[in-house]
């Protein structure tokens, strides 16, 4: 599309590249080797591009002297329960938005997508004395629900998108064999679905792993905290500032959804922008 | 991350002429409604109910002195119209939308651009390119923190190096510093959502119509103004919806990096309300500015959903 046979197309396009890509790909270097330079190499006025020497003494003090160990299991629980919830919520409605036609469908499927809009700190403050009087406060169930919900209208448009196109004749054929409604959904139609339903799964993963506001709010005990409260209470209140700590803590909270987006990037990406394509 | 969403211009294609209207029939449609009343409940519940109760709550005063809410009719409003703070964040709240919002989408179809040009390694680079996006919140917010820091930060060592400062300056100790720091931040978590939008945008570019461009002497500049522009109209108008829907909302970055301050250079929206409901606990005010902050975010929303629903069959 572009036409880079003169040099200076060349070199424009070369020197935008090499802008854009410095300044997203940069800062995932430094956080690499910022996490295994030893202190003496990292409080510099200029640091080292390269790092000089190397050690794994940051990770350690991250995972055995705070609580980093517990809260990744902590948010591994909250995020696997919220995820598989979710896509099991999102299919259930996206597969009756998409095949059944009754009164009210499209006000209702309106309503659900329009639950993005309000801003989740706003939904916090009263939701907080709710949590409270039904006992949800401080438990990973209440933060479970909350992420299960807030991911809901995007799961449900990813997943409803995708059933709209298989074909009625495939369902109207096994009802015509005596299978009933649940049946179709559960041996025919979800098996075909792997794709978007694994999809769903990950995008609702990220959604309760990345979440700071809900996590932060609604966990007070210690032992229940996630990875995002855990990592700004254990290093940005911290008199000593660690930053190689807190260099190593980050990347071992983003290793788990780095390394399942690694999995799933061809399906993600079909995903999340089919159909921008039109 | 409420800001990412799913395929917004995804049109449910129609694989059969039977499937125009969709659905089976009329007489099994209970069980569709059925299917539905788990992610209902769940919704009326943790998003339709609280967000009543906040509409309810603020025609209501409601601080922690207080046993029980009083109402008040629409004092809590006219006290936003006459509280400089409140107008304050509202001003800073458009300076990050507008900055951030253009910056990851003026970068995000730049990158794309650039990644739809063939080269080795081009699939590689456009699946790495999306990891800031997967980062949580917190880990972009220590990374560029680490980044800005005045003392042993990346950007002052650059930054003497090519000469641009002579001594190290504390960023985020200043307004504009501070406010160019989550910018920034949330551009890099941004930049990669918009480019995969754009890079499923320049699929079905026309590349005859540029041929032909081409061959009447159109240059990079003209076919980019008058074919692949037009072209990506569509797509830029939900990415420019998106972005700001979503950066309006957005908390979690701008909390761990800069609180909101120094002093209250960076509190936008969602770190006034949140102050005023978890720290001040004034449920009132918080629930009261919350609704007016639900007002600026439903034009962006409802065209939106707008487009949502007419692809939806």
């Amino acid at each position: 599309m572009l036409d880079l046979s003169t040099p200076q197309a060349k070199l424009g396009f070369v020197i935008f590249a090499g802008l854009i890509g410095f300044f997203l790909f940069f800062p995932v270097y430094w956080l690499l080797i910022s996490s295994v330079k030893p202190n003496a190499e990292l409080y510099l006025t200029r640091p080292t591009l390269f790092p000089e020497s190397f050690t794994l003494d940051h990770f350690r003090r991250a995972l055995f002297e705070g609580g980093l160990l517990l809260q990744l299991g902590n948010t591994l629980f909250v995020s696997l329960c919220s995820a598989v919830l979710n896509a099991t919520l999102a299919c259930y409605a996206g597969y009756s938005f998409a095949k059944y036609r009754y009164f009210g469908r499209k006000p209702i499927m309106l309503l659900m997508l329009s639950a993005q809009m309000f801003p989740f700190g706003l939904l916090l403050i009263t939701l907080y004395p709710s949590f409270t009087t039904w006992g949800l406060l401080d438990t990973r169930g209440g933060l479970i629900i909350s992420y299960v919900v807030f991911a809901l209208p995007v799961a449900t448009y990813m997943i409803y998108s995708y059933f709209s196109q298989i074909p009625n004749e495939l369902i109207e054929a096994a009802r015509a064999d005596g299978a009933g409604d649940l049946r179709i959904f559960h041996t025919i139609v979800l098996p075909i679905s792997i794709a978007p339903v694994v999809t769903v799964v990950l995008y609702s993963f990220m959604w309760s792993w990345n979440d700071l506001l809900y996590s932060l709010t609604l966990i007070v005990s210690e032992d229940k905290r996630t990875v995002g409260p855990g990592l700004l209470l254990t290093y940005l209140n911290d008199s000593k500032a660690d930053w190689g700590g807190a260099m190593a803590g980050s990347l071992l909270a983003s290793l788990p959804v780095i390394v399942g987006f690694i999995l799933l990037q061809r399906f993600f990406i079909q995903g999340v922008t089919a159909g921008a394509v039109k | 991350m409420s800001d990412l969403s799913a395929s917004p211009t995804a049109a449910p294609r129609r694989i059969s002429p039977h499937a125009k209207r969709g659905g089976v029939k009329a007489g099994e449609n209970r069980f569709g409604i059925l299917l539905l009343i788990p992610a209902l409940t769940a919704f009326g519940l943790v998003v339709l109910f609280p967000f009543l109760e906040a509409l309810r709550l603020s025609f209501y005063e409601f601080t922690i002195q207080m046993m029980s809410p009083e109402f008040v009719g629409l004092d809590n409003f006219r006290r936003i119209l006459t509280d400089p703070t409140i107008i304050g964040s509202f001003v800073t709240t458009l300076i990050f939308v507008s900055l951030t919002t253009f910056f990851s989408i003026t970068i995000g179809l730049g990158w794309a651009l650039i990644l739809n040009h063939p080269f080795r390694g081009q699939a590689m680079l456009r699946g790495l390119s999306l990891l800031p996006w997967v980062m949580p919140a917190v880990v972009a917010a220590f990374l560029w923190g680490w980044i800005f820091n005045s003392r042993y930060g990346l950007l002052n060592s650059l930054a003497l190096d090519f000469g641009l400062i002579e001594y190290p300056v504390a960023y985020l100790s200043t307004n504009a510093g501070a406010m160019a720091a989550v910018v920034i931040t949330k551009t890099w978590l941004s930049v990669p959502l918009f480019m995969a939008f754009f890079i499923a945008g320049l699929q079905n570019l026309d590349r005859e119509q540029i041929e032909a461009a081409r061959v009447d002497g159109a240059g990079n500049f003209h076919v980019l103004k008058d074919h692949v522009l037009p072209h990506l109209r569509p797509v830029m108008m939900v990415t420019v919806v998106l972005g700001i829907v979503g950066n309006l909302q957005h908390f979690d970055t701008i909390w761990a990096l800069t609180g909101g301050g120094p002093v209250r250079a960076t509190t936008v929206l969602s770190i006034e309300v949140y102050r005023r409901a978890f720290e001040q606990w004034d449920i009132g005010m918080a629930a009261t500015v919350g609704v007016v902050w639900v007002a600026t975010i439903l034009p962006p929303a409802y065209f939106y959903l707008r487009q949502l629903m007419m692809r939806a069959e």
